[in-house]
């Protein structure tokens, strides 16, 4: 009997490794597929950010990983995809390096792009004056809208109506402070993933979602009983996070950014990501605004 | 210095607010984990086989689930199944009956701590099962236990954490400490607070339990 246990035991852990073995082996094969036709590279000086960039040849990208369309890892092919994805790897080819991603969310972000653990933060980050402080911003490259979510069923159709609701909405988010001016007795939830707020909705375990249209559209694709309320309460131009006071790597990105919506490369991102979801008159153009005017949307409380 | 100072006049009442759920959420967890504890440990001690089987059950389920996934089963998939559950009533829950596993089975180590020749010397002199349970047996496990419960009731209250910290996104110490955090941008001065919050509950249990101990354990 004893002796049976151990086997048993030992079976358990070469079972386990073998598991542990097999997750590993998966990592090898996802390198980053270089289909992209190879595009003019500026080669920076050594001492520069994008130059030290060059040299590892890799760049490291942090991007939301559950906000359709602008940043998924997609579950059923295992890599990450969206509007704020193509842009990334738009950039990276510019460098002529390889593009990683990684998952950063409305919480973490900012530190982990201070800590240096990423390059830049490209996760659908809304332009203020206080983020501003510990990070530098690149010219805008969307411009979203504050709306709200709701079931198909609900009563709330105003900004009024949320007070008394249940709301959800990411912390570290411009909402969380939004909807504490907009509707002060709205009960509000603040959690770290937009997609826990998809999924208490669906279960009711809220009564309405809050942030920027395109990603509560991102949540009306997967669900169509879900409404967008078309509110757009707020503008909320979004920003590529760069480190702070790093002049080269800001010339660098706003140069890549303007030459992604000269291109054309903006407009086939956005019909790919979100404009097919839309109908004609919900469609828009590349962002109208300048950081300078973006910064004074989300001005510096006191 | 001042700047931490700053931070802490400035947002009281996010912190107290915070502090005040946590212990809210913590000390009716705390009930309900004592009481499922202790009937669960009856049961796993009790002469019949089928209760043993029961309360061996549930500490096994309780025990090797993780507290955020049991979380997860309470806020996402009970609403899933059509039972709506609500915040509080998911994290107390939740907390409770994880911690009542662990409580249980120190419980019942500290039954059997106390020698069999008791039992046997109780039945022989006549009491009941039930009794020789109520009056020999638990007053001594319960001593025996104290430091083990003093333990598991710090664990309890680190874990409250998670309950902030997952989807159910109860407004706890550790949450309103993040929010204040996203507002303010001074992690350091922020997070030292709210490592305050949370040694304040901890070492306020640790002195209850000092105390307890000194009054009720066995001198050796």
């Amino acid at each position: 009997m004893e002796r049976k246990r151990w086997h048993l035991l030992a079976l358990a852990t070469v079972v386990l490794a073998a598991l542990l073995f097999a997750a590993c082996g998966d990592d090898d094969d996802e390198e980053p597929a270089a289909d992209e036709p190879a595009v003019e590279v500026e080669q920076y000086p050594a001492d520069t950010t994008p130059g030290k960039i060059q040299e590892a040849g890799e760049i490291t990208i942090g991007v939301k990983y559950d906000v359709p369309p602008f940043g998924l890892n997609n579950p059923q092919t295992g890599e990450v995809e969206g509007f704020d994805v193509d842009l990334g790897k738009y950039i990276a080819d510019r460098l002529g390096v390889d593009a990683e991603f990684r998952e950063a969310t409305s919480d973490n972000r900012i530190p982990l792009l201070v800590d240096g653990t990423i390059d830049l933060i490209l996760s659908t980050m809304t332009i203020t004056e206080e983020r501003d402080l510990e990070i530098d911003f690149s010219e805008p490259y969307y411009v979203a809208n504050g709306d709200v979510l709701v079931p198909g069923d609900s009563d709330i159709a105003t900004l009024d109506d949320l007070n008394g609701q249940r709301v959800c909405t990411a912390l570290g988010s411009t909402y969380a402070d939004t909807i504490k001016k907009e509707a002060p007795d709205a009960d509000l939830r603040l959690v770290d993933l937009y997609s826990e707020c998809f999924d208490q909705v669906q279960t009711g375990s809220v009564d309405a979602v809050s942030t920027d249209n395109v990603i509560l559209t991102g949540m009306v694709i997967q669900d169509d009983t879900l409404e967008l309320l078309g509110l757009d309460y707020t503008t909320e131009p979004y920003g590529i996070g760069l480190p702070d006071g790093d002049t080269e790597m800001k010339g660098f990105v706003d140069e890549a950014v303007a030459e992604f919506i000269d291109s054309g490369a903006w407009q086939e991102t956005y019909d790919e990501w979100v404009g097919q979801h839309l109908s004609e008159e919900q469609q828009q153009g590349p962002p109208d605004v300048t950081l300078e005017e973006a910064l004074k949307l989300f001005p510096l409380e006191k | 210095m001042s700047e931490l100072w700053e931070v802490l006049t400035e947002h009281l009442p996010e912190f107290s607010s915070g502090l005040w759920v946590t212990v809210r959420l913590v000390a009716i967890a705390f009930v309900i984990a004592m009481v499922v504890g202790t009937l669960v440990a009856a049961m796993r001690i009790a002469p019949n086989r089928w209760l043993n089987r029961a309360g061996g059950i549930y500490v096994e389920t309780f025990r090797n689930v993780p507290l955020l996934v049991l979380l997860i089963i309470a806020f996402s998939g009970f609403p899933r199944a059509g039972v709506s559950v609500s915040q509080w009533v998911a994290g107390m829950a939740c907390l409770g009956l994880y911690t009542a596993a662990y409580i249980a089975e120190a419980l019942r180590s500290g039954v059997f701590a106390v020698g069999k020749g008791q039992v046997e010397a109780a039945l022989s002199l006549g009491l009941t099962y039930p009794r020789t349970m109520r009056r020999i047996i638990l007053p001594q496990a319960f001593r025996t236990v104290i430091p083990a419960l003093g333990s598991l009731i710090i664990a309890m209250i680190k874990n409250s954490a998670i309950v902030g910290g997952s989807l159910v996104a109860l407004p706890d110490l550790l949450k309103k400490t993040r929010e204040v955090q996203a507002d303010t941008a001074q992690p350091d001065e922020v997070y030292f607070w709210g490592a305050v919050g949370f040694l304040l509950m901890t070492v306020t249990v640790t002195l209850v339990f000092r105390y307890l101990e000194s009054r009720f354990s066995i001198r050796r």
